[in-house]
């Protein structure tokens, strides 16, 4: 049962990966590669959420699991 | 008592997950010495704690969990989510994170484990362990493998320091119920494919489990029902700290004889002995059948509980307490037969007690010296010293974790000096007692020629009513004192501090985290953690004492900790708030605890081998360790926003309907950690997701992107349009070239940007194949993007409103 679950699973992520390829492959046929010329660097939203690091200092303790 | 035990007996002792992966733990090595020397000739040991993390963190088993997390989590249709509540947001998180990781952490994950063992160069010059700027991402790759493996077995969750699932310690019926859950718990496939075997084809008489944390409890009956189902005259018997507490309760819960046949309490030595004789004893005899193993009669072994199947049925009897050893006689360890070059560690740190039970034993909230008891005990000097040297050379390791309470005053001038005289040549760190009598400026200094690196001392408070209340019996002079005196002599200076104590205010938790802002740069670490109630603790014993109210869970048939209201003083909510006020304090404060830094605390000795230093490579103080970390941590400050900046190679972007950032926060509330299983005890509040998720809300839709880079082994979240300018700054090829088509201010807002990425590891000046790689990076095809996209785009309509 399990062997079963991890093969679809494994065939569902390569489908995943291919859709992902054609529709990046999509936007690129649209015209030819820009180099930023048509971003409005003034206008976007550039903020950027760090991840500081997800493992808290709090997972420790005096028995130093 | 038998006189010739021989092959024909086999004994097992094993290490069940989860415990920390560095080095390995001491019961069993013990116990495996002490039947040796009684005669137990075929006596073998696993650790099967390090040898799951091994099997986990493997290339194989990360496709594996990979393929598991997208059949199980479903992230397309998490996505599609008008909003998230607390338990869809943890699988939204997991699913995401394995989604923008994955292909990196597969890719990676075996170069990290070879880097922090060690494995990786021929030398210390070369080894990317003693260089942070190499460690640390590969620590975080091994971290983050540990995060898909969960995703894949969502929403139990394994870490280096834990294992919880969705089912409590606290309840047998959940416990029990664990061990068959195929999906949630790892260990079952990990036992059938790559335990069982082993055990099957060695016929172990007797299987010892140790069982030292909460997080054993369940693989270990997994286990022990798995060994029994394959091999019934085993007999399965288990012990350790955590059943020390509760294996009375745990001896009681139905359908608990289906994993076990008994269990030892306190120390091992003698019942365990007891028991192989008894059991032997018993198969001797003529006419006797293979099972008696689980049908003995088990009377006379001491500090043994045990199911009397004699008649039908498992009757739980209870025996009287064994007498302990003399600890003076118990051999040194053997860890022969352990895979020592599977710890997570570049070198051996080999675990050695001097003694057992605390010689001071007064603290009110300390209940470690009843259970490892009976009693206080110690090993002489001269017996110290003489194991000591047996095991530097038998390992060829010169580190040594004293594993102890505390040290008594007399050894701790006694051991220094026969180590120093005997030219053990090696470098240790323990857990200590403020003594000033002990830790004088003459003292230190004479520990630290007898190798000391890094003591760890019960400083719990700054507060001297709540000293007083705990009757620690030591003043803020001293420890600062003893302090001071230890950092002189360039030994590292751990803190054990708590906060919530019984009756303790806001402002008396304030002040203990002065205390320690003030003495930063004498103290390296602070080990912080909340007050709990145990069953074994005096306040839980005379709570009036302490201005308590317990409150029981009448459910909780293996209960070992106990919620409580206090009289004054803050609640256990606002003590798990002002827990993180001091977290973050640390954080600012402590070079160890500033960002990514924080995984030398983390990794038991790992920051104590920088210290220790090699045959080929010097030691460091904590003075130049800390600056070394700050000046790593000050130049990744300084990176600014160069023109030769270019897209790291081998990102990976994850298109998000919700907030990483947003979903974090959420789970990080105190209110939503307590709907899951505590990190200390193992429990978890009743009803308290939906508790958190009626005052928490849910998480609202937005449109953004989760970024991962595996090289750094750094998650970065940007909005749609901070992703669109990495794929424009991709194509032109660097930063000067996208600059120019940029106004004066929007260079500005374009250079701002690239700064912090570059500061975050997104960005870089390297070119493709110049740079001294930490870890390989994922190969990439031709022409591809560098940046490519690992899941599906948000949908058109991804601002919806937050639902109430």
């Amino acid at each position: 049962m399990h062997r079963k679950a991890e093969t679809k699973g494994a065939a569902e992520a390569q489908d995943q990966s291919v859709s992902t390829d054609q529709a990046q492959g999509a936007a690129r046929s649209d015209g030819p590669p820009s180099t930023g010329g048509d971003l409005d660097f003034e206008a976007l939203d550039l903020s950027i959420e760090t991840v500081e690091e997800r493992i808290s200092p709090s997972e420790t303790n005096v028995f130093d699991k | 008592m038998i006189s010739t035990r021989t092959a024909e007996f086999p004994v097992l002792l094993a290490f069940p997950p989860q415990g920390h992966w560095t080095q390995p733990h001491l019961a069993i090595p013990s116990l495996v010495a002490w039947l040796r020397a009684q005669g137990y000739a075929n006596v073998q040991q696993m650790d099967l704690s390090v040898e799951a993390f091994d099997h986990f963190l493997s290339r194989r088993y990360l496709e594996r969990a990979r393929a598991m997390v997208a059949e199980r989590l479903q992230l397309g249709r998490l996505q599609d989510a008008a909003s998230l509540g607390l338990g869809d947001a943890r699988a939204w998180r997991a699913a995401v994170e394995a989604a923008a990781s994955a292909d990196a952490l597969i890719e990676r994950v075996e170069d990290a484990k070879r880097l922090v063992r060690g494995q990786d160069a021929e030398t210390d010059g070369e080894r990317g362990f003693w260089e942070p700027d190499r460690y640390l991402p590969a620590v975080r790759t091994l971290y983050h493998g540990l995060r898909l493996v969960s995703a894949a077995h969502f929403p139990s969750e394994l870490t280096p320091h834990n294992f919880t699932m969705r089912y409590s310690n606290d309840r047998s019926f959940e416990v029990l119920a664990a061990t068959f859950d195929e999906d949630e718990n790892p260990f079952i496939a990990f036992y059938r494919e790559r335990v069982l075997p082993r055990i099957i084809a060695s016929k172990p008489r007797v299987l010892g489990l140790s069982v030292l944390y909460g997080s054993q409890l369940v693989p270990a009956l997994t286990l022990g029902r798995m060994v029994k189902q394959a091999l019934p005259d085993c007999h399965v018997t288990a012990g350790g700290g955590y059943l020390a507490y509760v294996g009375k309760k745990v001896m009681q819960a139905p359908g608990v004889d289906a994993c076990l046949d008994s269990i030892v309490f306190h120390e091992g030595e003698a019942p365990l002995l007891a028991l192989c004789d008894a059991l032997r004893e018993l198969e001797s005899a003529p006419g006797v059948t293979p099972s008696v193993g689980s049908r003995a009669d088990l009377t006379s072994v001491g500090s043994l509980a045990w199911y009397d199947r004699r008649g039908g049925g498992a009757r739980p009897t209870f025996n009287t307490p064994a007498h302990p050893i003399k600890l003076d006689d118990a051999p040194a360890p053997e860890f022969d037969g352990l895979p020592l070059d599977k710890y997570f560690s570049p070198r051996l740190v080999v675990p050695y007690d001097v003694n057992r039970g605390c010689y001071y034993g007064e603290c009110t909230f300390c209940t470690l010296p009843t259970v490892i008891g009976p009693g206080y005990r110690t090993r002489s000097a001269e017996t110290i010293a003489r194991h000591v040297l047996e095991l530097r050379d038998r390992y060829a390791t010169t580190h040594f974790n004293f594993i102890t309470d505390c040290m008594p005053p007399g050894l701790l001038e006694e051991l220094p000096k026969r180590l120093i005289d005997g030219e053990a040549g090696i470098t240790w760190w323990a857990d200590a007692r403020v003594e000033p009598k002990a830790y004088t400026p003459a003292g230190t200094q004479l520990l630290y020629d007898s190798g000391c690196r890094k003591l760890l001392f019960g400083f719990e408070s700054a507060s001297k009513r709540i000293l007083k209340m705990m009757m620690k019996g030591q003043s803020l002079k001293t420890v600062a004192e003893v302090a001071q005196n230890c950092a002189k002599a360039d030994i590292s200076v751990t803190f054990y501090a708590m906060v919530g104590f019984p009756t303790e205010t806001r402002e008396e938790a304030r002040a203990t985290l002065a205390f320690l802002e003030e003495h930063a740069g004498t103290v390296r670490e602070v080990s912080l953690q909340t007050f709990h109630i145990d069953e074994v603790a005096l306040t839980y014993r005379d709570p009036e004492r302490f201005g308590l109210k317990i409150l029981d869970d009448p459910g909780a048939d293996l209960a070992l900790y106990h919620d409580y209201e206090a009289e004054s003083g803050m609640t256990q909510e606002e003590a798990a708030e002002m827990f993180e006020e001091l977290m973050a304090s640390f954080r600012r404060h402590l070079p160890l605890f500033a960002g990514d830094n924080v995984f030398y605390f983390m990794q038991k000795s790992h920051y104590f081998l920088h210290l220790a230093g090699t045959p080929e490579r010097a030691p460091e103080t904590p003075d130049s360790f800390e600056q070394r970390l700050r000046a790593r941590m000050t130049a990744k400050d300084a990176r600014s926003a160069s023109g030769a900046l270019r897209v790291r190679p081998g990102l990976a972007s994850v298109p998000l309907s919700f907030s990483y950032k947003g979903a974090r926060d959420l789970l990080a509330h105190p209110l939503a950690r307590a709907s899951r299983p505590d990190f200390l005890t193992g429990r978890y509040v009743g009803e308290a997701e939906a508790t958190a998720e009626a005052r928490l809300g849910h998480l609202p839709r937005t449109s953004s992107v989760l970024v991962y880079d595996g090289d750094s082994a750094e998650f970065v979240e940007l909005r749609p349009d901070g992703l669109a300018v990495l794929r424009a700054l991709e194509r032109a090829g660097s930063l000067e070239a996208l600059a120019r088509t940029a106004s004066p201010a929007g260079r500005a807002r374009l250079e701002a940007f690239a700064a912090e990425l570059h500061r975050l590891g997104i960005l870089t000046t390297e070119r493709v194949g110049d740079a001294p790689e930490t870890l390989r990076p994922a190969p990439r095809g031709a022409g591809q993007s560098l940046i490519h996209p690992t899941f599906i785009e948000p949908r058109e309509e991804s601002h919806h409103a937050p639902q109430s």
